[in-house]
């Protein structure tokens, strides 16, 4: 029961879900960078997908800091004028 | 900005780089995926951090009920809430590649762990049921205790004498027998990354909830 639990429905680890793929039969044709993604080294694209978030997420925050800067700025020159 | 934000910003670009970039010895099993050591093992090393600052601040605020601490445990919460997500879903990527399932019930630590984000959920949803600030404050400030002393037994104790699957249970090899020192290398720069990283987002929100608080302040003032 266990067993069946923590099977999945489709076993998409030892398995393609193909054998066949169309672009393969022209491989040898194709640039330099096709042949290399038909390949298994692939860690410099999870590299640069990760460093594209990584990128998205810094930029995200340092436009946060510039904005929060500028309204603080803003604050305290308000806070001076009441006084 | 300040420099330790520079210093942040290229540090974990740098973790990141190379961490994807070495070559890492070939642990049966692992494989490949024995870098999510670097992702996720700092993310609740990050966590904890985060809820222990909270837990801090929590105190602090009962001591003397400045708002400021207030503001800075719920930042903390909720940074330290945002990491544990991360954890649990990177956990469950790993847990679909070298387990063969996304979610096993039978795994006590996945599950206490789960369990344990739920507590701080609640803290946010309990932070909601209130109008009055002072009072919202206050009683957020206990439960948080409270939550934050469940965590040494949910995420370490309890896990810790069931049987499982997770490296660091009874039976398994914990961290330090099977971690490869190439691993090691990017590890512990990967959880100075992580901590240096949830501290800046803490301290950009924190200076928006100050400035809130300022504006609401001045709108009573005029």
């Amino acid at each position: 029961m266990q067993q069946e639990m923590n099977q999945s429905a489709v076993d998409t680890l030892t398995q393609r879900y193909s054998g066949e793929w169309d672009a393969m039969s022209q491989l040898d044709q194709a640039s330099g960078v096709v042949q290399w993604m038909a390949t298994n080294d692939l860690m410099p694209v999870v590299l640069v997908v990760s460093l594209t978030i990584w990128f998205v997420l810094l930029f995200y925050l340092v436009r946060m800091e510039g904005k929060l800067s500028r309204l603080e700025k803003k604050m305290e020159t308000r806070t001076e004028e009441t006084e | 900005m300040n420099a330790w934000k520079f210093f942040v910003a290229v540090w974990m670009t740098l973790v990141l780089a190379v961490g994807f970039m070495i070559r890492i010895p070939d642990i049966p099993i692992l494989e490949e995926t024995a870098r999510n050591l670097f992702l996720h093992v700092p993310m609740w090393f990050t966590m904890m951090i985060a809820f222990t600052l909270s837990f801090w601040y929590s105190i602090r605020y009962l001591n003397d009920e400045q708002s400021e601490w207030d503001r800075r445990a719920e930042t903390a919460t909720q940074v330290g809430l945002l990491f544990g997500l991360c954890g649990l879903l990177t956990g469950s990527l790993w847990a679909r590649f070298t387990w063969g399932s996304w979610w096993t019930f039978a795994e006590p630590r996945m599950n206490l762990a789960a369990l344990a984000m739920l507590v701080f959920v609640a803290y946010f949803i309990l932070r909601t049921a209130f109008n009055d600030p002072v009072k919202r404050a206050r009683i957020s400030a206990v439960y948080n205790i409270f939550g934050v002393t469940t965590l040494p037994f949910l995420l370490y104790i309890i896990p810790r004498s069931m049987p499982s699957l997770h490296p660091g249970a009874e039976g398994n090899p914990a961290f330090s027998e099977m971690t490869a020192p190439e691993l090691r290398i990017i590890f512990y720069p990967a959880v100075i990354g992580f901590i240096g990283l949830s501290f800046w987002i803490m301290n950009v929100a924190n200076r928006y909830k100050r400035l809130d608080a300022q504006l609401e302040q001045q709108e009573i003032e005029d």
